[in-house]
């Protein structure tokens, strides 16, 4: 076979991820359009789908056929339906920002992917049925085309196609142009503005859940491969800048057919390893790519200056008490237990780095997870001696040179954020930690050969959860010199009003740097720790899917809450061994998605619950004892007119 | 100390020029706010105001022309780095802190000063302590926020929060202040308070320019007033003066 002939089987080949892709892309473009949200959760509907569809068909014995009429023409779209009148809607009525609505698709995101563990479990099922069976359709000239291919391919152009020409011809289409415009207006010129957005999330759960059903059948079907597939495929709608479908259906085509083409390149020596990573997660580069081009997109956002999120305050105390008790009692525990809690400091270091982005920086950071992975991966490294240069550390030395070394590396994410903010940001950070994840922790040139021991500490466990504790101690006393004094008030600034901030001689730039730089030295010490506690490095364990579920359970917790972030590691790690795996994913993602009725999370909750047992104690408008100069003279005046 | 009034001493634009697509919001304004006095801008709404405003302040780079305090070139530099050399400018729509107590805002202007990251992430107070603490209590004297100082920024009336947004530009010890609308929102009381501190802080040596749409404000504190109308500068003098021309009428009619 010649080169030409090579060429168009890959292409071909190619075309089966690209629509697939394709489709994707349209299902996030046409949500944003009728809805204004980017739908993150978007991949964890579609592997919501595909369990069911595999569920229905290979446990119950339900033809193929009606199976999939009942998955994706009901279930998914009145999953559709759901999230807009229960999470999406409430807060569109309530006028909430970017931020607050992204924060709840990641929790439906992480939701969703808990009860998906609940019910299926972690085990990878390989027999997901294919809609549509992979004959030979035509051969001409010798190339195979495949009728699944080729009724993919047709089904994307079909609904790009009527969706184009819906959008454009019909009084529906322009009712949703209406509302894309400006959904108040809108609705003053007699617009259902709440059907539209219906309609909009119903179809986007269609596509994602046809996405699903047809990127199922290529891969084992588990519960975080395939939905960090689809997010990785909004490569295709950030690149058409959730606009434009054509672009998006030819971008998802594309990438489609060219990672297909490039595993025909197969350069020599040491780029081999790198360039094989790239060609199988070329989306993953996409994603970087197209969200690192300038983009308005989000760039006019605020940043997530969640409300409620005052510095200290009453109930603070209780907390830290709370705290400290929680991390010590370990101590105590038998050998078994202890193995478990040897996560809790470790995962509440990374907890506190999203702390320092999100809650004091107001800095959306959906990639710590990638830093926590380098920490470990550097440990890992630095004690195997595969460090050129450097002979094998003991596991110390190794851990601190990790963070040293991870330090400046927050520069990936927080460069980027000089001049991003809210959504845009969120989709850089998210795609350098699934590029870290992908394309460095997964792959066999950074992780083989690794020995991780606690070498040269205390070897024993309660030993080693001493040790924790006090590097623990350390990140905290870090986090709380990031919170008081000059540095505090001038991140608080940056967080509340970052105009006013520069204004008022506030570094932004510098600040920001300097925040996703401590963010990513704490997720790294944190990630060292879980690769000393479980002595080996465990790539899975700083998936980016991870990274969703620790950013949700901090914003959940209260972002700026120190001591709300070690609450919040010990109840994840504790809930995980106590009952069953997916219930802390559970937890997280229902609360996340009631945020919006619970400004500055659970530690706002605590704060308010605290205020009301001591009002008379804080001053407040309408006390008499604390009236402002002001309010004295307003009072003054209205006795004045009083008859 | 240069003497008050002294040309180029203050804050000084020459031919700036900011477009946007094809449109010059503003079209080569030349301007000097000389330290001691009080400078006002006015205006119809849509003049380009505010777009000079942003230049002037650092929050925009002017596609053309120049911007000078005290004589050197600022127009490159960014508007925190204007702030430390003593620009202060203060919004149209207010920017306080919520997260921060009254006393707290106020200190953010107080202290940008490089140095002392590291000791801040130590723990050790940063340097220049004393002198920032004693900058925001005079602030917060001078504008009556004494009262109101523990209390959190998301607490105060509007008229309250303009003047902590003064309190915060004064603290930094501007050498000139730009203010955007410093009257809106103030009762009568606080708007003469106001009146009196500009009026000090003019007599102590700053340059002051104001926006403002309160033409018997203007008329009452300004000692020159720039009138603009679709970008360009179409008047400027003393205040009297300037405000009996015609042409100013003219334009300012619809408003």
């Amino acid at each position: 076979m010649g080169a030409a002939g090579l060429t168009l089987d890959l292409a071909l080949a190619g075309l089966a991820v690209g629509s697939a892709a394709a489709l994707s892309g349209v299902g996030l473009v046409v949500t944003y359009r009728a809805t204004g949200v980017l739908n993150l959760a978007q991949g964890a509907q579609a592997m919501a789908t595909a369990y069911l569809l595999r569920e229905l068909v290979v446990v119950h014995h339900w033809p193929l056929a009606l199976a999939a009429v009942c998955c994706l023409l009901v279930a998914a779209p009145a999953l559709g339906v759901l999230l807009d009148l229960a999470v999406f809607r409430p807060l569109q009525r309530r006028g909430a920002g970017p931020a607050e609505t992204m924060v709840a698709g990641i929790g439906v995101f992480v939701l969703l992917i808990g009860a998906a563990v609940l019910i299926w479990g972690t085990a990878p099922y390989g027999d997901a049925p294919p809609l549509v069976e992979g004959t030979a359709l035509a051969q001409p000239g010798g190339h195979v085309l495949r009728l699944d291919t080729a009724v993919q391919l047709a089904t994307v152009l079909v609904l790009a196609t009527t969706v184009g020409l819906v959008s454009r011809y019909t009084r529906f289409g322009v009712r949703l142009r209406a509302v894309v415009d400006n959904r108040a207006l809108a609705q003053l010129a007699g617009v259902d503005a709440d059907r539209i957005s219906s309609a909009g999330w119903a179809f986007g759960s269609f596509t994602a859940g046809l996405v699903g059903v047809l990127l199922a059948p290529f891969l084992l079907l588990d519960p975080y491969g395939l939905p960090l597939l689809v997010m990785e495929t909004m490569a295709v709608a950030v690149a058409a800048r959730l606009r434009s479908l054509p672009v998006a259906v030819v971008t998802g085509l594309a990438l489609g057919v060219a990672q297909s083409e490039l595993t025909r390149l197969r350069p020599a020596g040491q780029l081999l390893p790198l360039a094989q990573a790239v060609q199988t997660n070329l989306f993953v580069v996409a994603l970087l790519v197209a969200a690192l081009l300038p983009w308005s997109g989000g760039s006019d956002d605020t940043g997530l200056a969640l409300p409620g999120g005052g510095r200290g305050g009453r109930g603070a105390t209780a907390a830290r008490t709370a705290c400290t008790v929680l991390v010590l009692l370990p101590l105590g525990f038998h050998a078994d237990d202890l193995r478990h809690a040897l996560l809790v400091p470790a995962l509440a270091l990374v907890l506190l780095s999203v702390v320092v982005v999100t809650g004091y920086g107001g800095q959306v950071s959906l990639g710590q997870a990638g830093y926590a992975g380098l920490g470990a991966l550097g440990t890992a490294l630095l004690m195997s001696g595969k460090v050129p240069g450097l002979p094998a550390l003991p596991a110390v030395p190794a851990l601190l040179l990790a963070v040293a070394v991870t330090v400046p590396l927050g520069l990936l994410t927080g460069w980027p954020a000089i001049r991003r903010r809210g959504l845009a940001l969120a989709l850089v950070t998210f795609a350098v930690g699934t590029a870290l994840s992908r394309l460095v922790f997964d792959q066999p040139y950074a992780t083989t050969g690794l020995t991780v021991s606690r070498d040269g500490m205390p070897t024993g466990d309660r030993g080693f959860y001493t040790v924790e504790l006090v590097l623990l101690g350390v990140g905290l006393l870090v986090v709380r010199n990031l919170h008081r004094g000059r540095l505090g008030r001038a991140l608080t600034a940056m967080r509340d009003h970052q105009a006013g901030a520069s204004a008022a001689g506030v570094d932004v730039p510098r600040l920001k740097l300097l925040v996703f730089m401590a963010g990513a030295g704490l997720a790294a010490l944190g990630g060292g720790l879980m690769a000393l506690g479980g002595q080996a490095f465990d790539p899975t364990a700083f998936d980016p899917v991870q990274g969703l579920l620790w950013f949700a359970t901090v914003v959940v917790a209260g972002a700026d809450s120190a001591a709300g972030a070690v609450l919040a590691a010990a109840l994840l790690v504790g809930l995980d061994a106590g009952t069953a795996a997916g219930v802390s994913a559970v937890v997280v993602g229902a609360l996340a998605t009631v945020l919006g009725r619970m400004p500055g999370g659970l530690a706002g909750l605590a704060r308010r619950a605290a205020d009301r047992a001591t009002v008379p104690a804080r001053p407040g408008p309408g006390q008499e004892a604390a009236l402002t100069p002001l309010g004295r003279r307003l009072r003054e005046r209205i006795a004045e007119r009083a008859p | 100390m240069t003497a008050a009034g002294t040309p180029g001493a203050g804050l000084v634009a020459r031919g700036v020029v900011r477009r946007f697509g094809g449109i010059a919001a503003v079209d080569g304004v030349d301007l000097d706010a000389p330290i001691g006095r009080i400078t006002a801008l006015i205006g119809p709404n849509g003049a380009g105001k505010s777009t000079l405003f942003d230049c002037l302040a650092g929050a925009a780079r002017p596609d053309a022309g120049q911007v000078l305090l005290a004589g050197r070139d600022i127009t490159r530099l960014p508007d925190h780095a204007r702030a430390r050399l003593g620009l202060l400018r203060t919004f149209q729509q207010i920017a306080a802190f919520q997260g921060l107590t009254v006393a707290e805002n106020v200190r953010v202007g107080a202290e940008q000063v490089h140095r002392g990251t590291g000791r801040g992430l130590l723990g050790l107070p940063p340097p220049g302590r004393d002198t920032a603490r004693a900058a925001t209590e005079r602030a917060l004297r001078l504008l009556d926020l004494d009262a109101v100082r523990d209390w959190p920024a998301d607490r105060l009336p509007t008229g309250a929060l303009r003047l902590l947004e003064l309190a915060r530009a004064l603290a930094a010890t501007p050498r000139v202040l730009l203010l955007d609308e410093p009257a809106a929102g103030l009762d009568q009381a606080q708007t003469a308070r106001l009146g009196t501190v500009l009026r000090a802080l003019a007599a102590e040596g700053t340059a002051l320019l104001l926006v403002e749409h309160d033409v018997e404000l203007v008329a009452r504190l300004a000692d020159a007033v720039y009138v603009m109308a679709a970008g360009r500068v179409i008047a400027r003098g003393p205040t009297a003066s300037v405000l009996a021309d015609p042409r100013v009428a003219a334009a300012w009619g619809a408003t």
